[in-house]
């Protein structure tokens, strides 16, 4: 799961009166997303960034850490907290403590914090009854007694204690990146993105209302909208992201320039696979620097049973890549199988990974 | 992996969206969404559950409530008893429920109709430029009888379009 630094102002966590608190939440952000792009303001106090391809271009976690820290004290004059940890719950948690935890310690982090972190007196209270005390002894329970003891709402918090879900309800606050448009003055722009929040008719009611069911019944994370951004693949043009949060109420769904050129894959993995390309002679197919191929594909090797014949390959296509990882060499490569099937693969050197599938 | 079927279900997503309809997509956990812009698809109203693991069924019964068309990909062959619940709702409702289905593990009700990829051709140039597809169509009423059509997907203006 990815790790996200979160930066905890506490000088920010409170509206003041005079607007001061709006605005210097948008300058910060903006300072932020300069520094690390995809920085989210979660809510007042709380901000989000994914860690990965800043620490590669700054050069390691604590140089970012450092660039962050001067950063909030250049705009806000006070040292923010903050953590790193994966998913949103564990992140603010880390940033409250300050702590840094390491990768894929996470879920032992979550299990061994007190049972107030999930913010239910009524829970803590019911569970120290019957001697439960950490987020770890919570989430032991079977879910059906969770059903059977508590309310409804204990069961979507068993599955943030399990770690199934990544935020707890109500940490975002789903106004701010709305009002924080409007202090941009980009409230047009933003009302235009949005089918939710521009102009609705009785269809659009329908559909919130369908989506709180699925939302209640799956949790935060499971009901998604579409949005699409900048890169030169279709595999990183479009995401999904959890309908009612702040990126699916300020996403951009223009179309963007300088992508590869349709058709699109119909699938396009989130978690592209790791897969071997072999020429006729049974030899592993190798991009060079200039992008050229050692030979031409003539099998693709899934997992070591599977292998299936190449008929046709089209690219490679070099991609330019995003601003931290600019040093990468990579290049799209479309084939089609004997079976009919086709492919969008990404090389990076020796290595080859299946992006998307034209199904 | 597959012939097109996605892309050929997705079209049709796209005409009721050129239409200010509302649509969701359950159980597609990896969907291409460039690709359903280049297929004329309006993001601004579609819903996605891309995993909605045990309850699939459910979360398109929620979502046939309150969307005019819901495409499902049940992630292993679907039972007869939700799949008829399902479609009571959709009848109910006046709503269209698209279901992808492997051959394998079919759909476990007869459907008003029903599309079968059969063959499938590339048309490439330089890269691939689009894709015939060879779909059998059956079904009740006119359709009982079967018909095979070819249809391009995408066509020039990015829709599937029949031959």
């Amino acid at each position: 799961m990815e790790q996200f630094l979160a930066v905890w102002v506490d000088a920010l966590a409170l509206e003041q009166p005079d607007g001061s608190t709006l605005r210097d939440t948008l300058v910060l952000l903006d300072a932020l997303d300069a520094l690390c792009p995809f920085t989210e303001a979660v809510r007042l106090g709380l901000f989000v960034l994914p860690l990965r391809g800043p620490s590669r271009f700054f050069g390691g976690d604590a140089a970012v850490l450092d660039m962050v820290r001067q950063c909030v004290l250049d705009v806000v004059g006070v040292a923010p907290k903050l953590g790193v940890a994966e998913g949103l719950f564990c992140a603010e948690l880390a940033a409250q403590r300050e702590v840094i935890v390491p990768r894929g310690a996470s879920d032992a982090f979550r299990r061994a914090q007190p049972l107030e972190v999930l913010g239910r007196k009524d829970l803590t209270t019911t569970c120290s009854r019957l001697g439960l005390h950490t987020v770890g002894a919570f989430a032991d329970l079977a879910s059906a007694r969770v059903g059977e003891r508590f309310n409804k709402h204990a069961l979507t918090l068993h599955r943030v204690a399990c770690g199934e879900l990544t935020e707890l309800e109500g940490q975002r606050d789903p106004r701010l990146a709305r009002r924080l448009a409007q202090l941009r003055g980009e409230e047009e722009f933003f009302d235009e993105q949005q089918g939710f929040f521009g102009q609705r008719g009785a269809g659009d009611d329908r559909a919130e209302a369908a989506a709180h069911r699925v939302r209640r019944r799956l949790g935060a994370d499971a009901i998604a909208v579409a949005s699409l951004h900048g890169g030169r693949g279709p595999e990183d043009q479009g995401t999904l992201v959890p309908w009612g949060s702040p990126q699916a109420q300020a996403r951009d769904l223009a179309p963007w320039p300088g992508r590869l050129a349709a058709p699109s894959p119909a699938t396009t993995l989130a978690h592209p696979a790791p897969v071997q390309l072999r020429d006729a002679a049974n030899r592993p197919v190798v991009m060079d620097a200039r992008g050229t191929l050692s030979a031409e594909p003539a099998a693709v090797l899934f997992s070591s049973p599977l292998r299936r014949e190449v008929v046709w390959y089209a690219g490679p296509w070099p991609l330019v890549e995003r601003w931290w990882t600019r040093r990468r060499r990579r290049a799209h490569l479309q084939l089609v199988l004997a079976t009919g099937e086709a492919l969008l693969m990404v090389a990076e050197s020796s290595r080859w990974w299946l992006v998307g599938i034209y199904d | 992996m597959g012939l097109g079927g996605l892309s050929l279900a997705l079209s049709l997503v796209s005409e009721a969206s050129a239409q200010g309809h509302w649509a969701a997509v359950v159980g597609v956990d990896d969907p291409g969404v460039v690709a359903m812009v280049e297929l004329g698809v309006d993001l601004r109203r579609v819903l996605f559950v891309p995993r909605p693991r045990g309850a699939w069924a459910e979360s398109a019964a929620d979502l046939l409530d309150g969307v005019d068309l819901v495409l499902v990909r049940p992630p292993s062959r679907a039972g007869l008893i939700a799949a008829r619940r399902l479609m009571d709702r959709v009848r109910e409702r006046g709503t269209v429920l698209i279901a992808l289905s492997e051959p394998r593990a079919p759909w476990p009700l007869p459907a008003d109709l029903f599309f079968r990829v059969t063959q499938a051709e590339w048309v490439a140039s330089s890269k691939l430029d689009a894709r015939y597809l060879t779909v059998h169509v059956s079904g009740r009423g006119e359709a009982q009888r079967g018909s095979e059509h070819v249809v391009v997907v995408p066509n020039r203006r990015g829709r599937a379009e029949a031959n």
